[in-house]
């Protein structure tokens, strides 16, 4: 709505528009806005997103990157790189000095490019931990949704269901269906790389959900006592639409929250397991360099230390940045 | 409180059979024949797909069967002795049968007997190390609150806590016993065989998870104290006249554990999954490694009783954590 310009008419009477600069003053600002506005204020928050942001750019555009720096995960031959015997790397780390054509030098034992399979590992963990957290996000939404608009049986049925899958650790469900994957597509590597990795954004998907379900349940409840959503009902609007359109604008803040905090735990999540060898197959990931670099650790410390920092730094500028929006939300805090 | 534990007893149980029927159901239809790794092994790989000795011992382990009738064989296992088929020879199985390993035809249950005090004896000291240390620390940060250490300790276990277990874990056995060995013998040792040994033993372990997982604590019971520190209640026992000593301990701190009971309860299942890491990364044979090892080689009994097992310490961790709050807090009237 914008007034007409000029001084304003009230019960006949003429009273003057209030200048500029008062008007803004009492602009009224979304909770999302203000929350971004705060964000914006917050350098810890500004930090951890530029970081964050400086890892999503080195995996979309990895493979340009890639043949930027003249790198690549092919593999080469390792008697060209590779001492005969000690099997360490012949030049850069850790005997030589820096290595332009390899920066992060390269792998003992077979001398592929560190700094290829470095990025081709934040690939993996980005892009897995994305789809793991966008699916989990739009499932938790949906059941909470549901189970907080409908009460009753339904509620009570996907309540028993969220109790009971935060009550299975989903390391464990990671271990059982490794074995059964292996040996279903074990034979065909174009599957067992295609399934691995469908499979794992799976588990974590189906351990992820519960705590998303959780706080939209909760927000829901109280959500549906308050007076537009009754003044919706009462004008006849369909369900459907008093989902979409009353309840979920009011459902950002958990739902932004959740998946925010979500990421990190799948990144972690993905690298732990790859660590553990029931991860990916037939990609790169931070983890199984990790897992290779272990035995090489007293010759080799920065093979090792390359995805571990990786990793750490990632999952804490995530996490980091996941608290910082949560306080940004929460009208409690102070700073 | 004896209907209240009847029923939490009961949900419980409801919560195992489910999970013991999924866990079931995902090595029966899961892999490709769930003979075959048996057959492989037994007959030095003269065993295919399509081969009619496979089918021999499809028949023999009962996979010719209807599911739930060799669940419900499974079941009747777990209270009476049973025989089971391995290939040509019968094997003895006395209750509780959890099956037998596809590797070395030994019990099962027998091998959970050995690895089942390392798991828990891991799980107890780093449970009753993060919880001491974490709950004072943060009774302690509370009382302080604001100042210099207190927002320190705040901001430093924050980004602590973002930081992966498994890293951690990896770089302090990398640190501590590999290059410097300053804690040289990472073992286990029965404590019935020798406690100062058993203990000596397990310090590092206890030292990293307990340190890990303090943080985290640090902060829960901080905030849960900062709260209860402004009740009214305290207000009045100090008025009252009681020593500070007591109103913190007795009064602030006994409500302030409610929350970190919870908390602490949700968490078994973190504490177990972490085991896993834990066990693998220092070489410690406990249920962890044992079923991570066993889905190296598609060991599948091996695999489900490690799930099973887990599943179950978490529902059981569950139930007992609901009766300490009982006890905890005198406002929960369990009904």
């Amino acid at each position: 709505m914008t007034l007409p310009a000029g001084d304003l008419e009230v019960h006949g009477e003429t009273v003057a528009r209030p200048p500029e600069a008062e008007r803004k003053a009492i602009a009224g600002r979304s909770p999302t806005r203000i929350a971004l506005d705060r964000l914006r204020k917050d350098p810890i928050a500004v930090v951890c997103f530029l970081i964050v942001v400086l890892f999503a750019a080195i995996a979309v555009f990895g493979g340009l990157i890639q043949d930027l720096l003249g790198v690549s995960t092919e593999t080469v031959r390792a008697t060209d790189v590779i001492h005969p015997v000690t099997r360490l790397p012949l030049e850069g780390p850790p005997t030589g000095t820096f290595d332009p054509d390899h920066p992060f030098g390269v792998a003992p034992g077979n001398g592929t490019d560190n700094l290829a399979v470095w990025i081709e590992g934040c690939r993996t963990s980005l892009y897995l931990a994305t789809v793991a957290a966008v699916l989990s996000t739009i499932i938790g939404v949906t059941l909470g949704l549901i189970a907080g608009f409908m009460g009753g049986i339904v509620d009570s049925i996907i309540s028993f269901a969220t109790d009971l899958f935060l009550t299975f650790p989903f390391l464990v469900m990671a271990l059982a269906i490794s074995p059964i994957l292996n040996d279903r597509f074990g034979d065909d590597t174009d599957k067992l790389r295609f399934a691995s990795f469908y499979s794992l954004v799976a588990i974590l998907v189906v351990f992820g959900w519960m705590g998303v379900a959780r706080l939209v349940r909760g927000e829901v409840l109280s959500l549906r006592e308050r007076e537009f959503v009754k003044a919706a009902r009462v004008i006849g609007v369909p369900t459907h639409r008093i989902l979409i359109r009353e309840m979920l604008p009011n459902l950002i803040a958990p739902i932004v929250i959740s998946f925010s905090l979500g990421l990190p735990a799948f990144v972690a999540a993905e690298a732990g397991l790859s660590f553990l060898g029931i991860g990916v197959f037939g990609r790169e990931s931070w983890g199984q360099t990790i897992n290779a670099a272990t035995t090489w650790w007293e010759d080799y410390p920065l093979y090792l230390l390359e995805p571990v920092l990786g990793i750490a730094i990632l999952v804490v500028a995530l996490n980091l940045l996941g608290d910082a929006l949560r306080d940004a939300f929460d009208p409690k805090t102070r700073r | 409180m004896f209907a209240f534990l009847v029923k939490r007893i009961l949900s419980g149980f409801l919560t195992i059979m489910l999970v013991s029927m999924i866990v079931y159901a995902l090595f029966w239809y899961g892999p490709k024949s769930p003979a075959l790794q048996l057959c492989v092994q037994e007959t030095n790989g003269r065993c295919g797909p399509t081969s009619p000795r496979l089918a021999d011992y499809e028949e023999r382990l009962g996979y010719n069967n209807p599911v739930y009738e060799e669940y419900g064989k499974w079941v009747k296992g777990l209270v009476i002795d049973r025989t089971i088929m391995l290939g040509k020879t019968p094997y003895e199985c006395p209750a509780p049968c959890l099956g037998l390993s596809f590797r070395d035809k030994t019990l099962v249950s027998e091998q959970l007997k050995d690895k089942f005090p390392v798991t828990v004896s891991l799980a107890v000291g780093a449970a009753s190390l993060y919880l001491l240390i974490g709950v004072t620390v943060g009774a302690l940060a509370a009382r302080r609150r604001g100042t210099l250490a207190d927002k320190l300790l705040v901001s430093s276990t924050l980004v602590f806590s973002s930081i992966p277990y498994y890293l951690v874990a990896l770089l302090s056995f990398l640190l501590l016993t590999l290059n410097t060995s300053i804690f040289p013998d990472v073992a286990y040792t029965p404590l019935l065989d020798n406690p100062a040994k058993w203990a000596s033993g397990l310090l590092l372990v206890w030292l990293v998870m307990g340190i890990f997982g303090a943080t985290s604590y640090t902060r829960y019971s901080r905030g849960a104290m900062v709260e209860s520190l402004s009740e009214d209640y305290v207000r009045t026992a100090k008025a009252k006249g009681l020593s500070a000593r007591t109103v913190v301990v007795k009064h602030a701190l006994r409500s302030a554990l409610v929350p970190v009971v919870t908390i602490f309860g949700l968490d078994f299942a973190f504490l177990l999954s972490g085991t896993v890491f834990t066990e693998q990364i220092f070489d410690l044979e406990g249920i962890g490694k044992w079923g991570l090892d066993a889905t190296y080689i598609q060991d599948l009994p091996v695999v489900q009783a490690t799930s099973l097992v887990l599943a179950v310490a978490v529902v059981v961790a569950n139930i007992v954590v609901d009766i300490i709050y009982s006890f905890l807090d005198p406002r929960v009237r369990l009904s």
